[in-house]
């Protein structure tokens, strides 16, 4: 498996279909197995199905989805000890004490890490005499996070594990994630809205939306496709259906401001054609970027 | 053999520089000042991740491009460490950054309505200021 097509995720022509609604459409998506994959959109995109169907947890109305190099369809549990994943809800027994949990994840999975698992929950002040209820929430996360990790997985899904998290939960956290060499031999997909989070993590980012996938790329390099322009244009400016790239306009103090993606130069053509008598531009940071992104195809009431 | 010297920046997320070109910028300009000087090794990867709070890939392609450009150089095993000075960026390119640096600062002074022979001598300050740290 070190061949040149060894993916970690990888899904052909993928669709669910709630109904009239189409979670997935004919998603066609390739991960690679090593580093840190973000997957980002908006609520709805089709994250949640896309891992219900790739844990087994739920048939694809068509296509094919293979994790591991496994079809989902069909996975063992030996398949499924190679894959860890921490939620945000950190759902663990309450009245269990950690000790208790750790030695039956112990017994469960065969490829346990001891080594992992401590150099994780160094990060918390967690005891083993401590009941799971009695855990912060952050401690919770992180607990959560060593019992993955010792698991050995050779992919990580975090689903949104800091949700819900102070700054200071978050960073540990992070550092957690990141430097207890736990996760070094590990494929980590990171889901999340937290740009902040992806913008110090991430080797990969993947934007879905409405279950197909719209970008693929290191995260400098999606921010690099958009940049913001601000142009003095009278009058109403030009047919917002005409502008080429679109992701957003604001016009505030009489200048039009644009959000738009895969422009260059000729923009500035395309806006003084308009009438533009200024035009200037400047590059956005990763989460202005994303976020005009997916809020450009936000479903809204159609205008009166 | 010494250790690394500490490497005092700041990251932004937020901005629009990734964190990567953040930490080439910072770097080049501790070594154009001369607050890092030639031979100085610099932390490693995984410490200057770690206190940032980043992924070390990202560190790791910020060297490689210090690297690349010729700022920092690798001994073999022992890390990296700031290169011997030498001209690196063509006539033109020199031209073009000096330009763009002053039209900025222009810009930037302008409004603050200092006589141009103030701003001048408090520039002249800054750079006596600067160059006896190049040198030492």
């Amino acid at each position: 498996m070190t061949d040149q097509h060894d993916y970690v995720i990888e899904t052909r022509a993928l669709s669910k279909r709630y109904g009239r609604k189409l979670a997935l459409d004919n998603l066609d998506l390739r991960i690679p197995r090593g580093r840190i994959h973000a997957i980002v959109g908006a609520n709805g995109a089709g994250k949640s199905t896309l891992f219900r169907i790739l844990m087994g947890f739920m048939p694809p109305t068509t296509g094919e989805a293979r994790i591991l190099g496994r079809d989902s369809q069909s996975l063992t549990p030996q398949d499924r000890a190679r894959i860890g994943f921490v939620n945000e809800e950190h759902t663990l027994p309450n009245w269990m004490r950690v000790e208790q949990v750790t030695t039956m994840q112990k017994h469960q999975y065969a490829r346990w890490n001891q080594q992992a698992f401590d150099s994780v929950i160094g990060h918390y002040h967690v005891l083993p005499e401590q009941k799971v209820g009695q855990l912060s929430r952050g401690e919770r996360a992180g607990f959560n996070l060593a019992l993955a990790l010792a698991q050995r997985p050779e992919l990580l899904v975090l689903d949104e594990p800091t949700l819900g998290l102070d700054v200071v939960a978050k960073r540990a956290f992070l550092e957690s994630l990141l430097y207890s060499n736990a996760a070094d031999d590990c494929t980590v997909i990171y889901c999340s809205h937290q740009m902040e989070e992806i913008e110090r993590v991430a080797d990969n980012l993947i934007i879905l939306e409405r279950g197909q996938l719209k970008h693929m790329s290191a995260p400098e390099d999606f921010t690099a496709r958009v940049s913001h322009w601000v142009a003095d244009v009278p009058f109403k400016g030009p047919e917002l259906h005409t502008v080429p790239g679109l992701l957003e306009v604001q016009r505030l103090d009489g200048l039009h401001h644009y959000l738009v993606l895969d422009q260059d130069d000729g923009f500035e053509h395309f806006l003084r054609a308009s009438g533009a008598r200024n035009v200037q531009s400047m590059p956005v940071g990763l989460d202005r970027a994303v976020n005009a992104f997916l809020t450009k195809n936000h479903a809204a009431p159609a205008a009166a | 053999m010494g250790r690394p010297q500490p490497l005092m920046i700041q990251i932004a997320t937020g901005d629009p520089r990734p964190i990567g070109k953040q930490i080439v910028d910072a770097v080049r300009m501790k070594i154009a000042t001369g607050e890092l000087g030639a031979g100085d090794q610099l932390p490693s990867v995984r410490g200057l991740a770690q206190q940032l709070t980043i992924n070390p890939n990202t560190v790791a392609k910020a060297y490689a491009e210090l690297t690349t450009e010729g700022w920092l150089e690798s001994r073999q095993g022992m890390g990296l460490y700031v290169a011997t000075p030498r001209q690196r960026l063509s006539e033109d390119e020199r031209e073009r950054r000096l330009d763009d640096a002053i039209g900025r600062f222009v810009n930037d002074v302008i409004p603050l309505g200092y006589a141009p022979d103030e701003v001048q001598a408090r520039v002249a300050h800054e750079f006596q200021q600067l160059v006896p740290r190049k040198i030492a």
